[in-house]
């Protein structure tokens, strides 16, 4: 469309676009600005939008071992924990989903759209309903309270997504390439993984952020299954605020500052990736 | 090409995520569904075959108050979401720098932690130091400043709006792709017949966007009926159960309560609406399954 065409074309679409940029932001940035301030500060009515003394105290307090709120959970190790089960199940499920992927893409099998249809569906399963059932798995293989536990089941939860976004992205990348590769006399997996998966690579970038941001950020089933404080990850903590909401506002911003904090980061670097797997992801579920 | 050491070898690479998939999902949901048929008493199984569970569930007088919730979260929170979704997706859809930026910047909500998010609301939405409700004072809109998550008529709509800021933009991500790619041709032949803007949209854009527009709705019905942590951080259920929803009433029958004979009714409840829901997504999407599966 023409812009200069209409005078008030472009402060309209300046306006509306304020508007959905304050929106977005506004509830992030105010909680973020909420742990700079002091304490009296948050308690005074009428609200003063800039923290008056800007303060670190509220970060101090989370990692002061001798504070009330860090005696029950001590921050660093659920920062360790959040990045060991994040990390360690992105690392699973890229890999088993790049086989699944290339399986699905580039194989023929009996039954082949069936178990890819059935994998997908079964993402929508993965809601309230299965947290009573996973608790008594978790207890009967005695997996309750521990990492490992809770690795597994982000694994599990996120393959079948990694295996469709890897696969939907092999299948266009042309069979002709490994198939010169193979008549040249390479194996079928020397041609996955010398021919193909390097053409992949950004698809496997897609899967483990998106792997990565929905781990980091899972709550329901940490909570269940999680019960003594050294094993406990940073959304737990966070919630765990709940209790102390409006005295110590000031620590829950900064709690969650630190939360939000490897999402922003994987958010800002991997825009472009984002964008690909919500497309993708949002066709199928 | 060996065509049968290929499918042994496609087997062997798609076993560890049929493995997952029926470990952590099929499993546990047959296993839910086989507790809902047992009677159980604080967590001890004292026989199988019985709908007193359900039966149980019926004459809980909260059951009706959660379906109620339920149905205003899930389809309330879906129409605002498809129909903001669909405004700022249309907006988002405008060749411009603005919406260019906007449309990189609108998924942060979407990548936010759950629990970040109904932080950050319950914050604004605070009775006494809320920036929300005292902004709303001040410019005259309010007599007193509104207890947005302690009013029991307002919460679960109060919860529907945070609902929205979370989910909505990936909603207005997708329809703003659609209508992008609705031919520039038809758009310009009805302005050449006379279509003004409001005419254009309804007549050219929609029945183009059509298929997505429906998808989108089903899936956002999906994610709804999963969201968990945004209601159950916010409010935990109250004030009362005025927002106790199926996820959350699931949640605390299970794990605060301990009663699994209830919860695990109620799981089988959520399950097949959550099936009615999947067979209609699948139902909308045969289109695509026929045609992706292919390709």
């Amino acid at each position: 469309m023409n812009e200069t065409a209409r005078p008030y074309y472009w402060a309209f679409i300046s306006l509306c676009g304020a508007v959905i940029a304050v929106y977005i932001l506004f509830p992030i940035f105010w909680l973020f600005l909420a742990s700079f301030k002091t304490r009296d500060q948050l308690a005074q009515l009428p609200i003063a939008f800039w923290p008056e003394e800007p303060t670190l105290q509220a970060y101090r307090d989370l990692f002061d071992s001798g504070s009330q709120s860090s005696q029950l959970l001590n921050w660093p190790t659920l920062i360790s924990n959040s990045f060991t089960v994040a990390v360690t199940s992105t690392i699973i499920v890229v890999i088993l989903g790049t086989f699944a992927g290339y399986a699905f893409a580039r194989l023929k099998f009996p039954g082949r759209d069936l178990i890819l249809g059935g994998l997908l569906v079964s993402r929508m399963f993965q809601g309230a309903a299965l947290l009573l059932p996973t608790y008594r798995l978790m207890n009967t293989l005695g997996l309750q309270d521990s990492l490992l536990g809770l690795i597994l089941l982000y694994s599990a939860f996120g393959l079948p997504f990694a295996t469709w976004i890897i696969a939907s992205s092999l299948r266009e990348i042309p069979v002709e390439l490994e198939e010169s590769a193979m008549m040249d006399g390479a194996s079928r997996l020397q041609a996955m993984f010398l021919v193909v998966l390097p053409l992949a690579t950004p698809a496997l970038i897609t899967a483990a952020m998106w792997h990565f941001v929905g781990a980091w950020s899972e709550f329901a089933f940490a909570s269940i299954l999680l019960e003594s404080s050294a094993n406990k990850t940073v959304t737990i903590g966070l919630a765990s605020f709940v209790e102390l909401f409006t005295l110590e506002f000031q620590k829950v911003g900064a709690a969650a500052t630190l939360v939000a904090m490897p999402i922003m980061v994987v958010f800002f670097f991997g825009q472009r990736y984002f964008t690909r797997g919500l497309l993708a992801g949002a066709v199928k579920g | 090409m060996n065509s049968s050491s290929d499918r042994w070898l496609a087997y062997f690479m798609i076993l560890p995520v049929v493995a997952a998939v029926l470990a952590f999902v099929i499993g546990p949901t047959w296993d839910v569904a086989t507790l809902s048929l047992t009677q159980v008493v604080m967590g001890q199984e004292r026989g199988f075959g019985t709908l007193g569970n359900f039966r149980a569930l019926a004459a809980d007088p909260m059951f009706t108050l959660v379906l109620k919730n339920t149905a205003i979260w899930i389809l309330g929170g879906t129409v605002l979401c498809v129909l903001t979704g669909l405004a700022v997706g249309a907006f988002l859809a405008i060749d411009s720098k603005m919406t260019t930026g906007l449309r990189a910047l609108i998924l942060l909500p979407w990548v936010m932690p759950d629990v970040v998010t109904a932080m950050a609301w319950k914050w604004m939405l605070h009775g006494q130091v809320g920036v929300i409700g005292s902004t709303m004072q001040s410019v005259g809109l309010t007599e007193q400043q509104i207890s947005f998550l302690g009013d029991p008529d307002l919460v679960m709509w109060t919860l529907v709006v945070v609902l929205i800021w979370r989910k909505m933009p990936l909603v207005a991500l997708i329809l703003c792709a659609a209508i992008r790619s609705v031919p520039n041709e038809q758009i310009e032949a009805s302005r050449m017949d006379g279509a003004n803007a409001f005419e254009r949209f309804r007549f050219v854009v929609i029945p183009n966007i059509a298929f997505s527009l429906t998808a989108v709705t089903v899936i956002s019905m999906i994610w709804i009926t999963a969201e968990f942590a945004l209601p159950w951080i916010m409010t935990g259920g109250g004030p009362a159960n005025a927002s106790q929803i199926m996820s959350t009433y699931i949640y605390q029958q299970s794990f605060e309560f301990f009663s699994w004979g209830v919860a695990s009714a109620m799981s089988v409840v959520n399950l097949v609406m959550l099936m009615v829901i999947v067979a209609l997504y699948l139902y909308v999407n045969r289109r695509s399954w026929a045609s992706g599966a292919a390709s």
